[in-house]
């Protein structure tokens, strides 16, 4: 039963072979609930909807035994370089 | 005092506890009963004094019965109101044009309730008479609000059309839910045209839709219940879908996925397209983007 955090990072790594990735299980381990950063160059130039559907899609099959999949960033690598210098910067400034 | 009191005190209330002379009645209370009588007394000078005195000590509903309080027509602007009227707790009566009186309301701000009815029936709201409360806990207010009741009913034979059960003119209610939206008419009933279809209609002709887990008002997961939250923040008008209703919005939930091409509630559509789930609303509202989306 349920989908462990390990499946779900090696789908989307060959799915979507994204550049950085993060998958937390937000079950307690029950694997029903995760929370995914995600960052792709196959989002560039997509919307948020669409970059969510590409990452529903990937995940099809994983998805029947997953009950709350919540993707918090989904960024293509120049996106998160740039937040990456925003947090760097308020870091430093505070 | 009590004896004399007596056959001046409107309100059976006070009379009861002048008579009886309660251990519980405090020396507020008592103080406010008398403030009520004052003006009844004026022809014993001696009497009035006292009482004016002592109630002016503690409260200020002193000589406010209702028949005796001044009207004072309404302004024309929030500013205005704000001017002629004082911001302390009392007790208030609209009048109408006609000069009856629509509503008997108690308030933290008098000012700020006749603002408020002003703007939302100025046709009803032409003069307002007012007495502020001092010490305005709870229960003086109340006293206070049963008192001028009492007197108009006396006097009038009636209820003021506003505070009559179920008119909900004057009372600020919280925002009136809406139903949540029912697909079908019920399981049992054979449905002439695919769901798909109905969802599509659906969709389509109203602006803002959330399918959510639950009804609106009970969300049963924590992101449609996040989906509501942001919706009633934007203060969107929006209607709600119940994905778990089995009885009107059976097989709803799979239908929807494959219409949408979206696996997970709950799903927002604005003007029939789908927005998205919880993480996307919340991401645009974040953002500062949905003003933009609901409005055009």
């Amino acid at each position: 039963m349920g989908v462990t955090k390990e499946q779900l990072e090696s789908t989307l790594t060959s799915k979507l072979n994204p550049q950085h990735l993060e998958v937390t299980d937000t079950s307690g381990g029950c694997g029903a609930s995760f929370v995914i950063d995600i960052v792709s160059e196959r989002f560039e130039g997509k919307r948020l909807l669409e970059r969510h559907r590409l990452v529903n899609a990937a995940l099809e099959e994983e998805m029947k035994e997953i009950h709350a999949l919540s993707i918090k960033k989904v960024l293509t690598p120049q996106q998160w370089k740039q937040q990456q210098e925003e947090s760097e910067k308020s870091k430093s400034a505070a | 005092m009590a004896a004399i009191n007596l056959p001046f005190i409107h309100s059976p209330p006070s009379l009861q506890i002048f008579s009886i002379k309660s251990p519980q009645s405090t020396s507020k209370f008592l103080l406010f009963s008398q403030s009520i009588a004052s003006p009844l007394l004026s022809s014993s000078s001696k009497l009035y004094t006292t009482a004016k005195a002592r109630a002016s000590s503690l409260i200020a509903f002193a000589a406010r019965n209702l028949s005796e309080s001044e009207l004072n027509s309404v302004p024309e602007t929030a500013g205005e109101i704000a001017g002629k009227f004082p911001s302390d707790a009392g007790v208030y009566a609209v009048y109408d044009k006609d000069g009856d009186v629509q509503f008997i309301g108690i308030t933290r701000s008098i000012a700020g309730s006749v603002a408020t009815h002003w703007k939302s029936v100025p046709e009803l709201c032409v003069s307002v008479k007012f007495g502020v409360v001092d010490e305005p806990d709870r229960t003086t207010l109340t006293q206070a609000w049963k008192s001028w009741m009492e007197e108009h009913i006396k006097a009038t034979g009636k209820v003021p059309p506003g505070n009559e059960s179920g008119n909900a003119t004057w009372v600020r209610q919280p925002p009136k839910k809406k139903a949540d939206l029912r697909l079908t008419p019920g399981r049992h009933v054979q449905l002439t045209v695919p769901l798909e279809e109905l969802i599509d209609q659906l969709v389509k002709e109203n602006k803002v839709v959330a399918f959510i887990k639950g009804s609106r008002s009970a969300p049963l997961c924590g992101f449609s219940q996040r989906v509501i939250g942001i919706l009633e923040a934007e203060g969107v008008d929006y209607e709600s879908v119940d994905v778990l209703d089995e009885e009107y919005n059976n097989g709803l939930r799979e239908s929807l996925k494959t219409y949408s091409n979206w696996p997970t509630f709950p799903q927002i559509f604005v003007d029939g397209q789908l927005i998205g789930g919880c993480d996307i609303l919340s991401s645009m509202h974040e953002k500062g983007e949905l003003a933009g989306l609901f409005k055009n």
